[in-house]
């Protein structure tokens, strides 16, 4: 028997949290194959919310519905703390490399990394 | 017979460094799972090749590196601080809001609703003597529970300025420890991988306590500071804390308030305000600013004090205004008595010290208001109106005693709320740095450099859909709550 639309929409919400949980445990990970693969956790999500809210409202005022999209929220923003913490690590990283393989710039700054005509094979 | 020897020589070089070689992976394998140790490698230098100069070539161990790279262990470290942080502030937040019970049915939330109830039927009976204990037996136990919240914060404050005094302990010995291992490096034990591993698990262990910086020197000793500015460790020399409180000033508001905590450096200066990382910075924040918040300090009263003062006064105002007879029969009209006292010397003072007067008997509690026009049950019908107030009489900053209290349970509800979101997330992202800190190898800056490409391409793509997630959750819920 299929679902009554309710029940539906209320499932890709559920689906739209286990992405971003996806996402949360990929960025944990944090190699840069799991960054790579947090963006499709995290497109799927997003598909998976716009399909709720299409369906949204027949759920609305479902105290249930709304919890579990205020649960959605605190995945959302830990997901979003942890891209932060990683950006935060590669931008400081970036600075040092940039030090490391060209020096400072006239004003005191690390200067860009240089990649210049560089290949990296990895195998 | 030159060449052959330097061949040889060659061949001998080339045995010793793989042999170091041999030695590195041997510390890895025996260091697998010791806590704070990370994988190292050996660095094999190509020598020069030139025959003619005597040159033979070959390869020769450089200098063994520790893979774990300072900026990796600090970025751990600098999330290691926040979960400290957090974990003491789910800790203390926890401990002051089981004092505050907002369900009703116990605490000084129930203890004032029942309260008002009892001025309510003393209202529509007003000779009653039974509705007349009913009050003051109502009464005493809103005091009751105001001492008791007091104590109980009281407590707090005392096990927080213990483990204040625990922690800055710890943290002064594992600085200590930290110098002694520094001895050890000076002493040429620099490539010890055990020793290197027992180093970043105390550091990782001190980060957690407070926001630290930890470089290695040139000499392969850590320095060690304090948010970046107070040493507490250089060489093999530590650099101790310690804590007291702040002294009192005669010119504050509250001269017998509870005393704030300052840290102090090895040198006595006064470095609180740069703790602010760790179970320190909690906990000095616990102390110097959440508990003065309810309880006071030197310069308030605490919201818990504001409370029980504005409340004592004015139920003591209104039946100080009222009277126990109206003199119709020929007699004077007995005014009536306060019901509540406390100390009035000690703002913050006030709750703790909240009793009802024991002198206080059923037939002292004024019912009448003399009007004109004389109302029998007028001051038990004012002082039951208190629990839902039509003017400022019975209200503080336009609140309900009621609403003023639930404020301070949802302040202190809120705080724990997010202190225990953020430390679940920094849970996440004490393991997320960990697990960068494993993969950050720093040998190739070649290697390095493509992992730099590879994580901005998927953070600019990835960035755009949390930012849209964002956006949409936000909006889904309102469209649910509407």
């Amino acid at each position: 028997m299929p679902a009554a639309p309710a029940e539906e929409g209320l499932e890709r919400l559920v689906a739209a949290r286990a992405e971003v949980r996806r996402a949360v445990e990929l960025l944990v990970d944090a190699s840069p194959k799991a960054v790579e693969a947090c963006h499709g956790a995290l497109d799927r999500a997003v598909s998976e919310l716009a399909g709720f809210r299409s369906q949204c409202a027949a759920a609305r005022g479902n105290a249930g519905a709304r919890s579990m999209a205020v649960g959605l929220r605190t995945e959302v923003l830990r997901a979003a703390r942890l891209f932060e913490s990683l950006a935060a690590f590669y931008r400081g990283w970036e600075r040092i490399l940039g030090a490391m393989s060209a020096g400072y710039t006239a004003s005191g700054d690390a200067a860009p990394v240089a990649r210049q005509g560089r290949f990296y094979c990895q195998g | 017979m030159s060449n052959l020897i330097a061949s040889m020589m060659s061949a001998a070089g080339s045995l010793g460094a793989y042999s170091q070689v041999l030695d590195v992976v041997q510390n890895n394998v025996a260091n697998a799972s010791t806590p704070g140790y990370a994988a190292q490698t050996e660095e094999l230098n190509a020598m020069q090749f030139n025959p003619t100069e005597g040159l033979s070539g070959g390869v020769t161990a450089g200098q063994v590196v520790s893979s774990r790279d300072q900026y990796a262990e600090q970025a751990v470290q600098q999330q290691t601080t926040l979960m400290g942080q957090s974990q003491q502030d789910v800790s203390s937040l926890t401990a002051i809001q089981s004092l505050f019970d907002v369900t009703g049915t116990s605490g000084l939330d129930s203890a004032l609703n029942n309260l008002f109830q009892s001025f309510s039927a003393w209202a529509q009976t007003p000779t009653s003597t039974v509705a007349r204990q009913n009050v003051l037996t109502q009464a005493a136990t809103v005091a009751n529970t105001f001492q008791q919240t007091a104590t109980g914060l009281q407590q707090v404050a005392t096990d927080t300025a213990q483990q204040l005094n625990q922690t800055v302990t710890d943290v002064n010995h594992m600085s200590s420890q930290l110098a002694v291992y520094n001895q050890q490096i000076m002493n040429g034990d620099r490539n010890d991988a055990g020793l290197d591993a027992q180093i970043n698990s105390t550091l990782q262990q001190l980060s957690q306590d407070g926001g630290i910086t930890a470089t290695q020197q040139s000499n392969g000793t850590y320095t060690v500071l304090l948010n970046g500015q107070t040493p507490l460790v250089i060489a093999n020399q530590a650099y101790n804390l310690s804590l007291e409180p702040v002294p009192n000033s005669a010119t504050s508001a509250n001269p017998q308030g509870p005393a704030h905590l300052k840290v102090l450096a090895y040198d006595g200066t006064d470095i609180t305000s740069q703790v602010t990382g760790g179970q320190l910075g909690s906990l000095l924040n616990t102390t110097n600013t959440v508990l003065p918040g309810l309880l006071g300090d030197q310069n308030q009263p605490g919201s818990l004090n504001t409370l029980a003062q504005q409340f004592a006064s004015t139920v003591n105002n209104l039946l100080t205004q009222g009277y126990q007879t109206d003199g119709s029969d020929g007699s004077a009209a007995v005014a009536g008595v306060p019901l509540f006292s406390y100390d009035t010397t000690n703002p913050t003072n006030v709750a703790a010290s909240l009793q009802v007067s024991s002198t206080v008997t059923p037939s002292q509690l004024a019912a009448i208001d003399l009007g004109p026009p004389e109302v029998s049950n007028g001051v038990a019908l004012s002082l039951s109106k208190l629990a839902d107030p039509t003017d400022s009489t019975g209200e503080i900053g336009g609140l309900s005693y009621t609403q003023y209290y639930a404020n301070m349970a949802a302040k202190v509800g809120n705080l724990l709320s997010n202190a225990t979101a953020l430390q679940q997330t920094q849970q996440s992202a004490v393991a997320q740095a960990e697990n960068v800190r494993q993969q950050v190898s720093g040998v190739s800056l070649d290697m390095e450099a493509t992992v730099l490409v590879q994580f901005q391409q998927a953070y600019e793509a990835s960035s755009k859909l949390i930012t849209i997630l964002d956006q949409l959750t936000n909006d889904t819920i309102n469209m649910l709550s509407s």
